[in-house]
């Protein structure tokens, strides 16, 4: 078993010299089921690595407490807290073999010799390592020395994983490569594991649920689709998804008995009409200032079903993929992108009439950020 | 001009001025070397002594095996070196080996704890120890002299006249060395020490396992420039240490020299003498000198 319970747990590295104190992570809870795989995901800054690195031991807790397996962490040291982490930049020994690496752990607790060639063993054929067990870290590849700090972790029989940005120092490539071996891994094994990254599509690809930060708080912690279709504030909605939601600042305002959303701009400023499921939503916000969020892929020439509304926009780029075409149109305080699915090319300045998927458009209250539902 | 012949003068002008400074170096080195050889004390004279110049007496002299030497008035006679040259040469390598050794030891663990650790006033004690550093130790000859003679009534072992209470002395002279492990240390990353910690490895087994093995080639390099600057060092050693049996060879060299004669053959033959430790020592510590013992463990 191996469920991570935490609470309140807080992080503030003390002022010293010229730095001033800095409250790194600020009292988040997260209760981590056995066998999940979770993600911490956020900019760079936002306390993810550190959280990690709290769980992991290598960093003192300020306050609050983690829990392994029931048991609270917070004294014990690293070995004794039945984890296993595997670095960005691998953190091999470079002076060891492959074998030595995997094994060093296990000597340090004065293993059987026959039971550390075993449980070498088995990492090394899990991860295809068999034949090169031998070689140093420096003859490898940058994947097989990842693969080899994989290893290294699985030979502790870890209660849970921690993977801080393992994919972060690999090329484009072995990046997907990698990323679905770490997945299967997952489904093979079935052991809890905490994977950092600051990269939203390996979040979305291989969280069962993801955890977003920003600043030391959670922002939300959902699974894949949820984060995706019901982001629960500004941030979560522009940082999940690529090309990014599409945000804009303005009023709800009410002309003829209808509401509108008007874009705070000098010109060029979005209208849109709102229909159906989000004008009832926001009826009671009217005149006040709100966030207005749609996705690219939410955006069409054609009308859609329901709480279809429709606006004109002028073309400022297009970007033509083959399958769809990521477009550019002109509004006050920017650009809206749509991701159209057409086969002729959009020439600058082409006038356009779009309709907006209502249905999975989202209003946020600009003051808290916080969506309106 | 052609190109051709632009790069060939350039070539020979650099070789030119290179083997002139080759030259500027290696000169003094191959006096020495034939004053050693060469019959009588004569600072001046052929490069390369031969024939009736040429002479092992000063070698002889200093390896204490019996030679016959040419008296003023033009008699021979048979003599065996009075002073325990061997003797100091063994002191000197004593006397250098443990300095070396313990300053290894003490410089290695204290810059540990400066790369790695957290604690009060840590910024401010690696600069004063740089800021100490600066003045010579000869300038406390008197202090160490005092201080010495105190530890010598207590333990006699470590007091005035004994190596021990020399190679004490050598130990204060460390700042130096932390600075240069430190800065190897801070070169590897600490996520390698970090990953022992989680598989088990406490303090100190990381240091012992995973540092210090990375950090040989640095610790090559301490153990070469302090082991040079020992056995070549005079101003402690000569006051530190009192008596004839005692002394090391720079200080027993030194003893050759004095205002009524000056026995450059006899002084140049132990300072070839104790340049051979030295390029022991060298030869030895060549193998720890390489590079990319770190690579691989980590992705820059």
């Amino acid at each position: 078993m191996g469920t991570v319970s935490i609470k309140n747990l807080d992080k503030t590295y003390p002022a010293s010299g010229k730095n001033q104190a800095f409250r790194a992570v600020k009292s988040i809870d997260l209760e981590i089921p056995d066998g999940e795989f979770i993600v911490l995901v956020g900019p760079s800054g936002c306390g993810k690595s550190t959280t990690l690195r709290m769980v992991a031991g290598l960093e003192k807790i300020t306050s609050g407490t983690i829990a392994i397996d029931g048991v609270i962490v917070n004294d014990l040291l690293p070995k004794d807290r039945g984890i296993a982490m595997v670095f960005q930049n691998y953190a091999l020994y470079p002076h060891f073999s492959l074998f030595e690496n995997m094994a060093f752990g296990l000597r340090l607790a004065k293993t059987p010799k026959a039971e550390i060639l075993r449980r070498v063993g088995n990492a090394a054929k899990i991860l295809g390592l068999e034949n090169i067990l031998e070689r140093k870290p420096a003859a490898l590849s940058g994947g097989q020395r990842q693969r080899v700090a994989v290893g290294r972790a699985i030979v502790r029989d870890p209660k849970v994983f921690l993977f801080d940005e393992p994919l972060s120092n690999l090329d484009a490539k072995m990046r997907v490569q990698m990323r679905s071996e770490i997945a299967k891994l997952h489904a093979r094994l079935g052991t809890t594991m905490i994977y950092v990254t600051h990269d939203q599509i390996e979040a979305m690809t291989m969280g069962d649920r993801i955890c977003v930060m920003k600043d030391g708080e959670i922002m939300q912690v959902a699974d894949p689709l949820t984060l995706y279709n019901q982001p629960d504030n500004v941030f979560v909605a522009g940082f999940i998804g690529s090309p990014p939601m599409n945000l804009f600042k303005g009023n709800l305002e009410r002309r003829e008995g209808r509401l509108f959303f008007h874009e705070t701009a000098e010109a060029d400023a979005l209208f849109v009409p709102l229909t159906g499921r989000l004008a009832k939503l926001v009826a009671d916000h009217e005149g006040k200032p709100v966030v207005f969020g749609i996705r690219p892929e939410n955006i069409s020439e054609s009308p859609y079903a329901t709480d279809s509304t429709p606006i004109t926009a002028t073309v400022e780029l297009s970007e033509p993929m083959g399958s769809e075409t990521n477009a550019y149109f002109k509004t006050g305080s920017g650009n809206l992108i749509a991701r159209l699915h057409t086969e002729r090319l959009l020439a600058m300045g082409d006038s356009l009439t779009l309709h907006l998927n209502l249905a999975k458009a989202h209003l946020f209250d600009a003051t808290t950020e916080q969506i309106i539902r | 001009m052609k190109a051709s012949t632009q790069e060939r003068l350039k070539a020979a002008a650099a070789h030119t001025l290179l083997i002139g400074f080759i030259a500027l170096i290696l000169f003094p080195f191959l006096m020495v070397i034939a004053i050693s050889f060469r019959r009588g004390n004569f600072a001046l004279g052929a490069l390369f002594p031969t024939g009736d110049d040429l002479s092992l007496e000063h070698w002889r002299y200093v390896l204490g095996i019996p030679y016959t030497e040419t008296m003023p008035d033009g008699s021979m006679r048979t003599v065996k070196a009075s002073t325990p040259v061997l003797q100091w040469f063994w002191n000197s390598l004593k006397v250098s080996t443990s300095a070396s050794l313990l300053i290894i030891l003490l410089s290695g663990t204290a810059a540990y704890a400066f790369a790695r650790m957290q604690f009060v006033a840590r910024e401010t004690l690696l600069k004063s120890l740089l800021i100490l550093q600066v003045f010579p130790m000869v300038l406390a000859l008197v202090a160490l002299y005092a201080l010495l003679q105190l530890i010598g009534e207590f333990i006699p072992g470590f007091g005035l006249n004994t190596h021990p209470g020399l190679v004490l002395t050598y130990l204060g002279g460390i700042a130096i060395y932390i600075w240069m492990i430190k800065g190897y240390f801070d070169t590897i990353p600490v996520s390698i020490e970090e990953s022992a910690k989680i598989d088990g490895a406490t303090h100190f087994q990381a240091f012992v396992r995973i540092l210090l093995p990375m950090s040989a080639p640095i610790f090559a390099v301490v153990f070469i420039l302090s082991f040079i600057s020992h056995i070549s060092e005079y101003p402690v050693a000569s006051v530190v240490l009192q008596t004839e049996g005692q002394w090391t060879l720079a200080v027993g060299a030194q003893s050759f020299l004095y205002e009524q004669n000056y026995l450059w053959g006899k002084f140049a033959a132990t300072a070839v003498l104790s340049g051979l430790p030295i390029t022991a020592m060298f030869l030895f510590c060549q193998r720890f000198l390489i590079s990319g013992l770190t690579s691989g463990g980590v992705k820059e």
